[in-house]
């Protein structure tokens, strides 16, 4: 019985499907990916992206951008700006791990060739807190998110670059790991993200308009009213994953990590302007 | 400007997939008839958490699968043992489904064609 439920839910494919090509090229997926979102929306300016589900609707658009005049992630700004500061027990702080300061969101994620894995910026900064001695940080909440936050907003402005190393193959392993989850269908709804954020985008999902693959990840953290706090895009993976009743992964699991940077690099060329708020 | 985000065939296909939730919620739930004993239960309870285990290892488990094992348990103890052995079979089912979406999914990812 269940063989026949399972072959009809794949059999429900929602779109004409092709088989998947056997060695990922990040450049003409970039190109591919970013030219679907210009053609069908050829009214928005490719920038607009970066906004979100705003991008796509002006009557949400003017009420963000009420919000946004008073940012609740305002507080978790200061906060991160206040343990930025704050020096480890051993007198060393994060300016020692990062002696070019705090606007640098736009390095990551990024490939690191001794460690052998994607290294996101919440894994940059708990690596360097084991290299003084401290504790990392829970993966949840403060002080990462606030942390988090005022890296973001010293970084606004910077355009995201993730690069895939020709010289290490492993790199392009990862980045075709994050390609794969990102198609893979899960769940008892049975859908990949391509799914709902690229032909549906744009689309009403109970009381949300579906946002664009592209431009998602240049506003973490995002304060969402309906977390009451701001959080990760790992923590939004997380909800999306739970969306079509899949069970989600850990937070900077090699699994997530990969998928950010897949995620990420198809977002390149436009500018951070985290931390944003969503609802 | 409408147009923009208004295409009217498409809610229909996120519909789709919660249609198809549903159905398989309800076919796999009228299987609970019959009176079970708890030894009956516990056979199928360990089944199912079998079949859940086997899901997740390759990253295929469902969101409540853990839930209903969890709830049936209680169900059982209880003394509630037909909705138990429902709730078993229910994440037993679950777990085998996700075990062979995800194992149909590995290295036969497909890339849709609007996007070749
Ligand atoms: C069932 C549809 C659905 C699926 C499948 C889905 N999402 Fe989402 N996602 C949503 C909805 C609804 C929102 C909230 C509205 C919005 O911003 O798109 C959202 C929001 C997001 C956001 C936040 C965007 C922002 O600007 O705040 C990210 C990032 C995201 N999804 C990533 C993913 C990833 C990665 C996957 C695959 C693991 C995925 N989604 C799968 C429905 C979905």
């Amino acid at each position: 019985m269940t063989g026949k439920i399972l072959a009809g839910v794949l059999g429900a494919a929602c779109f004409a499907l092709a088989p998947a090509m056997l060695h990922a090229d990040p450049q003409s997926d970039l190109e591919v990916y970013q030219r679907f979102f210009k053609e069908k929306y050829p009214d928005i300016p490719f920038t607009q992206f970066a906004d979100g589900a705003y991008a796509l609707n002006e009557q949400m658009r003017e009420n963000w951008e009420a919000i946004e005049e008073f940012p609740p992630y305002g507080p978790f700004v200061d906060s991160g700006e206040r343990l930025w500061a704050a020096p480890f027990a051993n007198g060393k702080g994060y300016a020692d791990c990062f002696p070019d300061g705090p606007a640098m969101q736009h390095k990551f994620p990024r490939w690191d060739k001794e460690q052998g894995q994607v290294v996101t910026l919440s894994l940059a900064l708990n690596q360097c807190r084991e290299t003084h001695g401290e504790k990392p940080m829970k993966y949840k909440g403060s002080p990462l998110v606030d942390l988090l936050s005022y890296i973001a907003y010293q970084s606004r402005g910077k355009k995201i670059n993730v690069v895939v190393p020709k010289d290490d193959p492993r790199a392009m392993a990862a980045y075709q790991k994050g390609k794969d989850f990102y198609f893979t269908r899960r769940g008892q709804l049975n859908f990949s993200c391509a799914h709902c954020h690229f032909k549906n985008s744009g689309m009403s999902l109970r009381t949300d308009i579906l946002s664009t693959a592209v431009g998602q990840t240049t506003g973490w953290p995002v304060y969402r009213s309906k977390w009451g706090t701001a959080g990760t895009l790992h923590r939004r993976y997380t909800g999306c994953n739970k969306q079509v009743r899949a069970k989600p992964f850990k937070r900077e699991s090699e699994q997530y990590r990969n998928l950010e940077y897949f995620h990420t690099h198809m977002s390149n060329g436009l500018a951070l302007n985290g931390p944003a708020a969503r609802k | 400007m409408k147009g923009r985000y208004a295409a009217a065939a498409q809610p229909r296909r996120l519909a789709t997939g919660s249609l198809l939730a549903v159905a398989l919620f309800s076919m796999v739930l009228p299987a609970g008839a019959g009176k079970a004993d708890r030894a009956e239960f516990d056979r199928l309870h360990a089944e199912a958490e079998q079949a859940r285990k086997k899901a997740d290892s390759i990253g295929g488990q469902w969101r409540d699968t853990a839930k209903f094992l969890k709830q049936a348990k209680a169900a059982a103890d209880a003394g509630e043992l037909d909705k138990a052995m429902k709730l078993a079979r229910r994440a037993k089912d679950e777990g085998e489904l996700g075990y062979r979406q995800a194992s149909s999914q590995k290295g036969n990812v497909q890339i849709p064609s609007y996007l070749k």
